[in-house]
């Protein structure tokens, strides 16, 4: 209580807080309180809180009718948004869609191969390639072959999807301090804000049984390395390089495209590598939003804490991880010596 | 005597009568499933063994799994509350063994798990109340069975029912859900948005209490066949009905030793489902934690929960049940 009736006495808002009140159920304190036969304890002072002051004065919220408000302000907003983000989105559910009836109808050896030639082809590296086989052999003799490509398509899509758009919004960062000053923050908080948090009004947005609500809540979360690593690599470029290209007479654009971009390349794969893994990391929480793949065998081993389930999923996602982690780093080094050689 | 005297001897035999008081319950560790119903269960036991027994009660958030788990290896917590048996196939070798004993079902009822359809589908196409309505209009319930997630014990038998419907032949799209959240929200929305829905859900929770649902009329139980859709294995999945689940109150044998009389207590806490769901409707309606629930049951149903206690914390708790 803390005597806030007392404040609310003198300021001459009695009327108005009686006039507002609406009760409340009664908490386990005035139980207690009755209980004990006396009134509920003075705790002293107290910090004003919402609470604290809706116990002196009816009229002001509770916390509670607060979020609620918050949910309901949203609710109102959803229909709008969701005309909007609906059909934007829809792209995202048929990619991720056909991801997993691809690798549901094709069989597994074929997937392999075919990730294989990929390997070899992006790598140019016959041991990367060998290393690849031996380790989808090993997840192939451990059984988890299809939830393992379950969680590759995902990775890939979503990887995909990152890279057209956070390297555009890297290069524009890049060319606006404003829009940096923006952006800057917003990425921030992309990386922070707990997963689950965006999680909650995307159930609202989309129909929980359509795959882009994961592959949504992927993307945001493993967007920001690529945007980061493509403005920072952009601006890195050396100052005299852009002056000669300006003194060769160069369009901007051919300027981006010629100069910078291969300049700034290193950075903007590094940034790639760390959304493919970020993406993957991403997993077993996606699977709470019902991703299919090696997250909800994790998940799985955690709920009913089967050990050895969740072990082995979790090594599978390892190797995953290693896999990915060097192949991608071997496909950007060559990508980047032939373009600065 | 002397009136210093006898101020000695009225305090002496106080202090005295507070330590036995104390001695008589001593400290208790009690779960609190991470669900809504348990929640409301596990603040009415605090608050009649803390105010009726004196106990010192430390409440442990957790979920069947690691509770169940804890006991076997450690012997802790004292008294598991709203543990639904069908996800806790372990509890049955415990019992066996005489590691914990089953106190009472904390849900009279049991917990009645099915498929579930809302009631304004029901009272639109009142054939999809059979499973053999909804088998031949699939597109009246939206083409999509709602399944349980991963490694619920719903699931198991889940994927052996649609095997012995044959859902896919029958165009039902099986979604298995990645976690209880989504399953809860594809309700919500589908409520909201008046669409249909069909799947695997629950009663007594929340979920039911605020969106009335019509259960599937999925034939009788059999006890043979459900017992092989059970298992993962099963060779030969038959069509059965769901059985009402056991919901019960359990602890362990050393704890019921040690403290007789709130073995007692709990053994008599119980509820019928309408009353459950009735709270959790209140919860709902009034956006009320579980701890104002478990007031508004305490303030509201002194005779329900009177019959619970004994005569010293009857006598303890009087001035709530004038």
């Amino acid at each position: 209580m803390a005597g806030y009736e007392g404040l609310f006495n003198t300021l001459g808002l009695r009327d108005w807080c009686d006039a507002g009140a609406t009760g409340g159920p009664a908490s386990m304190a005035d139980l207690l309180a009755k209980a004990s036969g006396g009134a509920a304890a003075d705790k002293g002072f107290s910090l004003p809180s919402l609470d604290g002051l809706h116990a002196a004065c009816g009229a002001v919220p509770r916390t509670r009718d607060m979020t609620a408000g918050l949910e309901n302000m949203f609710l109102s907003v959803k229909d709008p948004i969701k005309s909007v983000l609906g059909p934007i989105t829809q792209p995202l559910s048929w990619g991720l869609q056909g991801a997993l009836d691809l690798v549901a109808a094709v069989p597994g050896w074929v997937l392999i191969l075919a990730l294989l030639v990929l390997v070899q082809f992006a790598t140019r590296r016959t041991g990367m390639t060998v290393f690849t086989g031996v380790v989808f052999v090993i997840l192939a003799f451990v059984d988890h072959l299809e939830p393992a490509l379950q969680t590759l398509s995902i990775i890939l899509v979503c990887t995909c999807i990152c890279v057209l758009l956070g390297v555009p919004i890297g290069i524009l960062m890049s060319r606006s301090d404003r829009l940096q000053r923006i952006m800057i923050p917003i990425l921030d908080m992309l990386q922070t804000l707990p997963t689950f948090v965006y999680l909650i009004p995307l159930i609202f947005l989309f129909s929980v049984t359509e795959p882009k609500l994961y592959g949504i809540a992927i993307i945001l979360y493993a967007i920001v390395p690529a945007i980061r690593l493509t403005n920072l690599g952009i601006r890195l470029v050396d100052f005299d390089v852009k002056e000669a290209a300006d003194a060769f007479g160069m369009t901007a654009w051919q300027k981006l495209i010629r100069v910078e971009f291969p300049l700034a390349l290193p950075n903007i794969m590094a940034g790639i590598n760390q959304t493919i893994m970020m993406s993957l990391s991403m997993v077993v929480i996606a699977s709470l939003v019902s991703a299919p793949g090696l997250g909800t065998l994790v998940l799985r081993g955690i709920n009913k804490l089967e050990l050895g389930v969740g072990l082995v999923a979790g090594f599978a996602i390892v190797l995953l991880a290693i896999v990915l982690d060097r192949v991608s780093k071997a496909a950007l080094e060559r990508i980047n010596k032939t373009h600065t050689t | 005597m002397s009136p210093v005297l006898s101020l000695l001897t009225a305090a002496v035999l106080s202090i005295s009568f507070a330590g036995a008081a104390k001695a008589a319950c001593g400290k208790v560790i009690i779960t609190e499933m991470n669900w809504a119903s348990a929640a409301i269960v596990t603040s009415i036991s605090k608050f009649l063994m803390e105010q009726g027994y004196g106990c010192d009660v430390q409440v442990l958030n957790t979920s069947v799994a690691p509770a169940i788990t804890s006991i076997a290896e450690k012997g802790e917590p004292d008294i598991v509350t709203e543990l639904w048996i069908n996800s806790a196939p372990k509890y049955e070798e415990l019992e066996a063994a005489g590691t914990v004993v089953t106190l009472g079902n904390v849900l009279t009822d049991g917990g009645i798990g099915g498929y579930w359809i809302p009631d304004y589908l029901a009272a639109e196409h009142p054939e999809l109340t059979t499973m053999e309505g909804i088998l031949a209009n699939p597109d009246l319930v939206g083409g999509r069975f709602h399944s349980c997630p991963d490694g619920w014990g719903c699931r198991i038998v889940a994927d052996n029912l649609q095997k012995a419907w044959d859902f896919e032949g029958r165009g039902l799209e099986v979604f298995n859900h990645g976690s209880g959240e989504t399953l809860a929200a594809s309700i919500e929305s589908a409520y909201t948005n008046n669409e249909p829905w069909f799947g695997y859900y629950w009663s007594p929770t929340p979920t039911i209490a605020k969106f009335p649902m019509v259960k599937v009329d999925m034939g009788e139980y059999v006890e043979a066949i459900h017992t092989c859709n059970r298992s993962a294995d099963c060779a030969n999945p038959g069509k059965s009905g769901y059985p009402n689940d056991r919901v019960l109150t359990g602890s362990t044998s050393a704890f019921v030793e040690r403290e007789p009389q709130i073995a007692e207590l709990m053994r008599n806490v119980s509820f019928p489902n309408q009353a459950m769901n009735d709270l959790l409707k209140w919860q709902n309606a009034n956006n009320a934690t579980a701890d104002e629930t478990a007031v508004h049951f305490l303030t509201e149903y002194p005779d329900v929960w009177a019959g619970w206690l004994n005569a010293e914390a009857k006598d303890r708790l009087a001035s709530l049940l004038k």
